[in-house]
């Protein structure tokens, strides 16, 4: 069960129309590294985690990266909501517009559709929080590489809030790996499938 | 002490440290000033987020609140992450009370004054029978705050 809360968790208050960044910054809604990929990821993943902790972490972190998903559809939205069809052609917009006219879409930058085949939920915990670990660096990767190529104040700090964000989970997905390392072996992590030889874990220290 | 292995990652468990008041957190992104390790190419301006616009009274002690409400949530949705990892810290979890009853108490404040952010809000809508779940601004419209 999920419940909404009428807000965004960061504000976003962009005043200029800007399709070509509405471009750049719609991969952080549909693209490989964005933040419905990340929710669906840890979404996905928390059902079979072997440590309980792990699992209200991924539903934690799963629920906060729709809020984030919710910020970057907000600022796309702002940045197109008063678009001119000049603007579009001019911002190279005008195939989006043709599809989606100034609608939402998950979409990547490169124009790919968002697909589940980005990420994985591989039923092994250690391997399955490796890939959060890469998830979230792949991230902030991206909201490194906008930052350096819009200068608008407006949009900046919403990216530099999410990019922050970014650094927090890391460190949380790390700690969760460290607390499903505590109940293998540590002679050998990989002697079996903590997910699915659960009899063979360390029962509660 | 925590160990470290060959063929495994490892990250450090963080320690309860310095916090920033709750305005800096949301500007930077966490509540926790270790946790802070901005990127060099976004460090040129230190900008203020609302732009000075004529506002009504009533639209500058909506925004006043809501701003309050968001720093106060963020703090909530830092702490959330760091109990999850770190569930026995006592210190955490002082301040995760303390701003829980913060958050409940304004979140009443601002559907009374205004409109209910949750479904859970609603009931203390107290401007007129009518159901008031769709009042308010949609938060994409970016004329909350």
């Amino acid at each position: 069960m999920w419940t909404y809360e009428k807000r965004l968790q960061f504000p976003v208050k962009i005043t200029k129309t800007c399709p070509k960044t509405a471009q750049m910054i719609i991969s952080q809604y549909g693209g490989p590294d964005g933040e419905l990929s990340a929710s669906m990821r840890y979404l996905s993943q928390r059902y079979t985690m072997p440590v309980k902790q792990v699992g209200g972490l991924l539903t934690d972190i799963g629920t906060e990266e729709l809020a984030h998903m919710e910020i970057i559809c907000a600022m796309v939205y702002q940045l197109t909501k008063h678009l001119t069809i000049e603007e579009a052609k001019e911002a190279g917009f005008d195939a989006y517009y043709v599809d989606h006219t100034t609608a939402l879409w998950p979409q990547a930058a490169s124009a790919l559709p968002f697909t589940s085949i980005e990420f994985q939920s591989k039923g092994d915990a250690i391997t399955d929080l490796t890939e959060d670990l890469a998830a979230e660096q792949k991230a902030r990767t991206v909201y490194d590489n906008l930052l350096r190529m819009i200068p608008d104040a407006e949009v900046r700090e919403p990216l530099k809030f999410l990019r922050a964000r970014e650094i927090v989970h890391f460190q949380r997905f790390g700690e969760a790996l460290e607390k499903t390392k505590e109940k293998l072996d540590s002679k050998n992590f990989y002697y079996f499938n903590p997910e699915f030889d659960k009899g063979m874990m360390k029962t509660e220290l | 002490m925590q160990e470290t292995h060959l063929a495994i990652a490892s990250i450090p468990i963080q320690q309860w440290g310095a916090l920033y008041d709750e305005k800096e957190a949301l500007c930077t992104g966490t509540i926790f000033q270790e946790l802070n390790k901005p990127f060099f190419a976004a460090e040129i301006e230190k900008k203020s987020l609302n732009k000075a616009k004529p506002k009504s009274e009533e639209q500058r002690k909506r925004e006043e609140m809501l701003s309050k409400i968001m720093e106060v949530s963020f703090v909530l949705d830092d702490l959330t992450l760091y109990l999850d990892t770190h569930c026995q810290d006592s210190q955490a979890m002082d301040l995760y009370q303390k701003k829980s009853q913060e958050r409940k108490d304004l979140k009443q404040q601002f559907a009374a004054a205004f409109y209910p952010l949750t479904r859970d809000c609603i009931m203390d809508c107290k401007k007129d029978k009518a159901f008031c779940w769709q009042e308010g601004p949609m938060p994409w419209e970016g004329a909350c705050v």
